[in-house]
This record gives C-alpha cells, structure tokens and sequence, in this order.
C-alpha cells in the first residue's frame, strides 16, 4: 500500500503538548484516515487520540515520522499541515 | 483596610462585595465501591462523559480563539475512548464510574511525569471529572449562589460545574489555586468578573465578610473599598528620549522585521540557536554567513547585539551531539556547548564577522552561560582571533557577579539575562509551575545582586544591559535605569510601552524608585515600593 511519510523535528520548546496535539487529532479525525505518528524505527500510534499521542512524551529536540497511508497531493498536503501544527507554537 | 491576600490577579477592574465560601455538594467527589454490574458502570461512564462535556461546552469559551483551544484539548482528552478504557481496570476493581474515572485520571498524570504542560491542566481535567461524577451521581447543588447581593466566591478552586451557576451577583472570584489559565482564570476572564488566583490564604477568610478584589494589585483586601484599588500606572512623557536605550529581542529573520517596525533602537539580543534547532546537518560557514546577513540587513537601526549558539541537552541542536544529562540545567550547555565544539563555535564567530563585514553594521558578539574569568578569557579569544571588535558575556549564574572587576581588559560589556540569573540564584527552575514566586524579577534578591553587578560594572567602565523577560514590565524597566544599567532589550511587543515608561522619569525619579524596590524585603513589597514611589513623582 502507498504512503506518505514526512519526518518533523519538533522544535516547540514544551515538546509536542496538549494543544498541538488536540488539534492533531482534529486534522487526522476530519481526514477519515489512519494516520500514525512514530518515532523512527518505532511502530507508533494512530493519531486519533490524544492520550496516546500525549503518551509518547515527545520532547523537543525529537524526530517524528508522519505517515499517512495514501498518496498524491491530498495526502502529501495533510502530512504537511500535521507537520505545521505540531510545531505552530515553536518560536 | 484589613489584612491582605497577595494572588495574580485576572482582569483590570476591582469588585467589592461579601464572602461566599465555596462548598461542592456532598459525595460528589468520594470514592464509592459499586453494585452493579461493570457493563451497566461502563455505560455509566461513556453516558456521563457526553453529559460533562456538552456541560462544559455550553459555557463556552467567551468568544477568546486561546481559550477555545484549551477548553477543546481538554475536551478532547475528556472524550477519548482511550480514557474509558483507562477507568476499565477500576470498573474491573469493583469501583463505580465516577470513581473510576478519577483514579483513570491519577494514571494518566502518573503517566505524563513531569510533563508541565499536561500538569497544569490536571486541575481542569479534575474539574470536568467533578461535573460528570455530579453528573452520574444525580448530585445538584452544593453552594448555591442568592440572585441578588454582591457575592465574591471564595474556594480553592472551581469546576465548570460551579461556575455554570454564576450570574449578576457574582462580583469577584478568589481562588486558593489554579494559576493565569486555570479554568477558573479563563471564565472570570471571559466574563469580566474581577478574580485573584493562586490566593494562598482564601480559605482563611469568613463568611459574610466585606473583601475587594484587587487584579491590578494582585490581591485581596479585607474590608477594603472600591476606592481603595489599585490603578493602573499611566505615564507620561517628560523626555523626547528614554532614560536608556530600548532595544529589541530576536531570535529570526521574521523577529527582525517586526522589530525593525517598532521603535527600537537596535537589538539587545539576537538569539541565534533558533537558526540551528532543525538542521540535520551542520550550517557551512558560508551558508551562516548569509543568514547572518539577511537579520543584520533587517533589524533594527542602532547597534545589534549577537548572543552566540545557546543550547543543551533540554534544547539539542542535532549537529552538536551532548549526551542525556540528569540535569540539563547545570550540564553542557550556553558556552560550554561552544567549548566542546570548538570548531562550530569558531565557524560562527567567522560567519557573524562576514556578515558584519558585508552589511557594515554596527555588531556586537555575546557568550552565553559564563561563570569564570576563564570562560571569558577562553571566548573573547576565539571572538577577537576571527575579527569581532567589540566582545560580551552573558551574566547568568551568580558566581561571576563578584568577578567582574577581573573582566576588564577581557571583555567589552556585559548583559545580564534575568530569567537564567534568578533561575541559578534561587535554584528555581523557571519552567516549574510551582516556582513561579522564586523566579518573580520582583525578588529583592534579584534586585540587589544586580545592584551589585553594576557596583562592580561601574568603575570598571564595563557597559550593562539587561536582555532577561523582566525588562518588559514597564516599572521594573524604571528600577533597571535607576539602578544603572545602560540599555534594556526586550520583545517587539513590549518595547513601545517600555519606552513610554522610560520617558516619563528622570534619572534621580528612577534612582529613587531603584532604591525603594531594592530597600523591601519581599517581592510584593518591592513591587509596592516601587510603583508608590512613582505615583508621588506623578504628583
């Protein structure tokens, strides 16, 4: 199956908290799809809730993959404003 | 007046009125074993969860973007299947469903550790968790609030569950926890209802007793009167020039442009680690330089301070490998980073001569993170050996205050950043929710070590300015030029009203003020002093 995958560094200086991640969530719940969030080399979650996005505990400083599994602009598009969201607040 | 309860006050009006001690209603919030069936309490829970929530939606958010965010996280979290699954267990356990779910909550608290951002929303959470136990409970009521009178609620803190019942009567808030964006903080906010929160002490207060809450003055005055409010300071001009230099902070290229819109003369402090954080691979000297080039071309007219690379184990640059450190506070970071990666360190300085030479700006270079005359001796080195005429140190940690008679000759200025200097003085963290009164800039220990600083900086002919977030409060920005320094730095947003204030005082009004916060005890007594003694000089 094709996918998408994006890696972020996220540099939000409190990591990747409550506020991105609700709205992560958001993004992913509208897209209707099973988008995980992983660190590299780790099977991750699917990014549908957010207490498991919260308990992975991502600091700053860390690399994420998003996956997103379909192709073409649509989903390089989502990878792409997930990636936005997660470091909004960054400075 | 009475006694005071000192706070963090929410909102700009006062409110006067009588106490209502807060009671939440019986058994709302204790843990009951169960006798029905973990199937009929599964459905009690997902069932009391929806109730909760569309509760807690009703009240809305008062029309504020911020808020809405946080009332949607929390909501969010609230309604995550994930968190019934987390109360199974308990429900397992015998436990009925609102019980369940606050244990479900303790777990996931222990689970986030010491995640900051999550803990200060663990008070919310428990709030929502309250309105969905009343909600599966049948229980109603508690206090309830007379539709007529002037009430000020006194609790330790309050759910969305309490604070649906306010109405008209509600004239003022005080709360024994919850801090600036407690739910308690936001409602009052978006309601216009005066609050001080954070009021270790409310509880101490009676019933029925005549209070003012005070948010301009951060506290709570028994038998105090309207009248008796603080008032927003207004200052008003009497020089076309501030008392010192205004400055601006930076950190990007898009920082230096709405610098440059403001009245800034200059930048006081360009951190540049922001450059850094998301490179894979390290930046050619080249590649800086240009970066370099394009900030220096947009900030600000006037001379731009260069604070070189400042990271750590807590804000990792990925190029620069430094182990995990038990305390990233205390380990490699500021210039010990530069010093274990001398050819970087040595990389940027060249890149931060080349655009100097390129653009001709006016372009001073900083250290972060120095403690000994060593360090310095070890940066100025390295700075002069590319080029840079003009070198500084960062005083952050209170071991090289009283060196600095031995740094003439080494360096040519000196800045002194507020938040990292009170983080070591007061071995604080300054990202801990509980530390917020250690790390207050207000601490006369704070205020008298940087008035020694400049007992020291003075004769040495050695220049100060502050960079630290306590620069952009426009009163201490008056004890800062009263106590000598030479510039203040601080973020766009903040310089206009910095100056304003910088205006409106001549040297010996600053000096006076200076000297009254630097006379008190306590930071609230400092704070005090210092904005009396401006409202004399306003006279």
């Amino acid at each position: 199956m094709s996918e998408v995958v994006l890696p972020v560094n996220v540099h939000d200086p409190i990591g990747f908290h409550a506020r991105p991640v609700s709205q992560v969530v958001a993004l992913v719940k509208a897209s209707g799809l099973d988008v995980v969030i992983r660190r590299v080399g780790e099977e991750g979650v699917v990014a549908n809730s957010p207490l498991k996005l919260l308990a992975m505990k991502v600091k700053t400083g860390e690399t994420l993959e998003i996956v997103v599994p379909s192709d073409g602009a649509e989903a390089e598009a989502l990878a792409a404003s997930i990636s936005e969201t997660i470091n909004q607040e960054a400075p | 007046m009475g006694a005071e309860i000192r706070g963090i006050g929410i909102g700009r009006a006062p409110g006067s009125g009588h106490v209502l001690k807060w009671v939440r209603a019986e058994g709302i919030d204790e843990h009951r074993k169960s006798s029905a069936s973990v199937s009929q309490e599964r459905e009690a829970l997902v069932a009391g969860i929806a109730a909760g929530a569309k509760r807690v939606r009703e009240q809305g958010s008062g029309g504020d973007e911020h808020t809405a965010d946080i009332i949607n996280a929390l909501l969010m979290i609230i309604e995550d299947e994930e968190l019934v699954s987390m109360a199974e267990p308990h429900l397992d356990a015998g436990w009925d469903a609102a019980t369940a779910l606050f244990l479900a909550l303790d777990d996931l608290s222990g689970l986030m550790g010491d995640d900051e951002d999550f803990q200060s929303r663990v008070g919310d959470l428990r709030g929502i968790a309250l309105t969905i136990s009343a909600s599966i409970r049948g229980i109603e009521g508690g206090s309830t609030i007379p539709q007529s009178g002037t009430w000020v609620v006194v609790a330790d803190d309050l759910t969305p569950v309490d604070t649906a019942q306010f109405g008209p009567s509600v004239v003022g808030v005080v709360t024994e926890l919850g801090g600036p964006t407690s739910h308690t903080a936001i409602i009052c906010r978006s309601r216009g209802i005066p609050a001080v929160v954070s009021a270790k002490g409310a509880l101490e207060l009676r019933d029925g007793e005549l209070v003012l809450v005070d948010p301009v003055g951060d506290r709570v005055v028994e038998g105090g009167e309207l009248s008796d409010a603080t008032t927003p300071i207004s200052f008003v001009a009497i020089n076309d020039e501030p008392l010192v230099t205004v400055r601006a902070n930076i950190g990007s290229l898009d920082d230096a442009i709405t610098a440059a819109a403001t009245s800034a003369r200059g930048v006081g402090l360009f951190r540049t680690e922001v450059l850094y954080l998301d490179q894979k691979v390290q930046p050619t000297r080249a590649q800086q330089a240009t970066q370099f080039e394009e900030i220096f071309r947009a900030a600000p007219a006037g001379k731009i301070t260069v604070r070189t690379i400042d990271a750590g184990s807590d804000k990792p640059v990925p190029f620069l490998p430094n182990g995990k450190e038990e305390n990233p506070a205390l380990g490699v970071r500021g210039f010990r980073l530069g010093l274990a990666h001398e050819d970087f360190q040595r990389d940027q300085l060249g890149a931060i001569q080349d655009a100097i030479d390129a653009t001709g700006r006016d372009v001073q270079v900083m250290a972060p993170m120095i403690s000994t005359v060593d360090e310095a001796r070890a940066f100025a080195e390295m700075a002069r050996g590319v080029g840079i005429a003009s070198v500084g140190i960062m005083v952050e940690t209170p071991a090289i205050v009283p060196m600095v008679p031995d740094l003439v000759g080494v360096v040519d200025f000196l800045s002194i950043g507020t938040n990292d200097l009170s983080q070591y003085l007061f071995a604080a963290d300054r990202m801990h929710p509980s530390m917020g009164a250690l790390v207050d800039p207000w601490q006369p220990g704070l205020i008298r070590t940087i008035a020694e600083l400049l007992r020291h900086a003075k004769p040495a002919g050695l220049p100060v300015g502050v960079c630290g977030e306590s620069a952009a409060d426009p009163v201490f920005s008056i004890v800062l030029a009263g106590l000598g320094v030479d510039s203040v730095s601080v973020a766009a947003a903040a310089v206009e009203s910095v100056l304003d204030a910088l205006k409106s005082v001549d040297l010996s009004r600053a000096q006076d003020v200076a000297h009254a916060a630097q006379s008190a005890s306590t930071p609230g007594e400092a704070r005090e002093a210092a904005s009396n003694c401006l409202k004399r000089e306003e006279l």
